[in-house]
């Protein structure tokens, strides 16, 4: 079987970022926090959805806070914002692997648009309730906080997800439910870096799309004579490009204001 | 026809509508059903609990830089408090660190930035809870919890008085002083009893303004 150079790269990506995560809990100092907000060698970072509950909630923002998401907002805006998906998130991880497992597998039907409701949803309850909300009940944080803090009745949301993904729909809690890939999909949208494909390579064996995330917005970018993958929804994961027997796929930057 | 119909996306759509509003309305029960478990004695310079839940990322930063690792982070069972953080004392009270650590990590100002000195904390008080099972005001010489404070002589002192029961040996009973206590727990921790006679309590007003507001 031939190996996926980007997705062997990426589930590299992936573990270490678990282990960073987990850092505390071996006594080491040089990263505190989670994903929502942390420090990394005295660098600060806080995620910009977190800011924005916290905004919504008091009406300020500390300089620490205000920093960290200015830095994570760049980053993200030029890699492409549901790189954090693919690559950073452990909730990403721990779908992509329940996804490997030998089941029979339910194409999803359910729309990526669901994301945005669930990110309008998540802002309109956090000021009803008054605490930020996806902060509290994420299965981001909640996974990082196993890690740190041993596990917790509060990973009944992981038992959910993974549930629901195997008996109702694949992968339906990274495609079509969290809020927070609502967020960086927006963010994605004006992102430079994109994968683009050259036509007169492409033998048309459809590889590509069987290993995509999202193949909804891959397949009509190769059926149309636009060359890039302009949906904000493709997380840069690297297994179109990687699988790509002719290696007609690659990454290629773009004009984000030009359609 | 109506497998046709069936099919149709604008059919499903507003079922789905209907699931999330249900699920969140169905989260909202579940937040607001567990929130009723009290009071938690949060870390130093934690702002009102209002505000705490508010401002509190859930981060556990104040948690990875405690040196004692006694900040505890909520469970499910904490309601609207999953994620954040708190001290048990009983299992290891708040140490005030001279330089604060857990409030230089916060990012978000849950925990005020402005506390400098330890000792200006105010995380709760220390309350004598069970008088009956104070083995000082029973007349013996225990005063553990007097030695063990960080503020001794100012927010626990002793105060001895005539044992009367006796008629001829003195009461030593320490005396909680609430302007100097810093609510840290160490006299929780230390005392001698298996049910501590001495436990921390919120602060009745929680602040100075509480009246006013």
């Amino acid at each position: 079987m031939k190996v996926n150079r980007w997705t062997t790269g990426r589930r590299c990506v992936q573990i270490l970022m678990l282990l960073l995560l987990a850092t505390p809990a071996f006594g080491w100092t040089f990263f505190e926090g989670n994903l929502g907000a942390a420090a990394i060698v005295g660098l600060q970072l806080s995620d910009p959805l977190a800011a924005l509950q916290i905004l919504l909630l008091t009406g300020t923002l500390t300089a620490t806070m205000l920093s960290g998401t200015a830095i994570v907002v760049v980053f993200y805006g030029l890699f492409g914002g549901r790189v954090f998906c693919g690559w950073v998130c452990p909730v990403h991880l721990i779908t992509d692997l329940v996804d490997l497992l030998p089941w029979p597998k339910r194409l999803s039907s359910w729309s990526l648009e669901w994301k945005t409701t669930a990110l309008i949803v998540t802002v309109i309850m956090t000021v009803i309730l008054g605490i930020p909300v996806f902060e509290t009940v994420s299965p981001i944080g909640t996974t990082a906080r196993a890690l740190t803090f041993g596990v917790s009745s509060s990973l009944i949301i992981i038992v959910l997800i993974v549930i629901a993904e195997l008996v109702l729909v694949r992968r339906v809690w990274c495609r079509s439910l969290c809020p927070l890939g609502g967020f960086y999909y927006q963010l994605g949208r004006f992102s430079p870096l994109v994968v683009a494909y050259d036509t007169a390579k492409c033998s048309h064996c459809g590889e590509c799309r069987r290993v995509c995330f999202v193949p909804e917005v891959l397949a009509p970018s190769l059926k149309s004579q636009r060359n890039m993958v302009h949906s904000g929804e493709c997380t840069r994961c690297g297994a179109c490009v990687g699988i790509c027997p002719e290696k007609a796929l690659g990454f290629a930057l773009r004009n984000p204001f030009e359609r | 026809m109506s497998a046709n119909n069936v099919k149709q996306p604008q059919k499903n759509l507003p079922t789905g509508v209907k699931g999330a509003l249900v699920g969140a309305g169905a989260s909202c029960l579940v937040l607001k059903a567990g929130s009723g478990y009290g009071w938690m004695l949060r870390p130093p310079g934690a702002v009102a609990e209002d505000d705490f839940l508010k401002k509190c990322l859930r981060c556990g930063r104040c948690a990875h830089v405690c040196p004692y690792d006694a900040v505890k982070m909520g469970k499910l069972s904490d309601g609207l408090a999953i994620g954040t953080p708190f001290i048990v004392p009983r299992e290891m009270p708040c140490y005030l660190c001279s330089d604060l650590p857990c409030v230089k990590a916060c990012p978000s100002g849950a925990l005020d930035p402005e506390l400098k000195d330890p000792l200006k904390t105010r995380m709760g008080t220390a309350v004598i809870s069970e008088r009956e099972e104070c083995l000082s005001i029973k007349g013996l010489r225990c005063e553990v919890c007097y030695r063990a404070c960080p503020v001794i002589d100012k927010a626990i002192t002793v105060e001895n008085y005539l044992n009367v029961e006796t008629g001829r040996h003195a009461i030593f009973e320490p005396v909680v002083h609430k302007k100097d206590c810093t609510g840290c727990g160490i006299c929780e921790k230390a005392c001698v009893l298996e049910r501590p006679a001495i436990v921390v309590q919120p602060l009745q007003p929680p602040t100075e303004s509480w009246y006013e507001s």
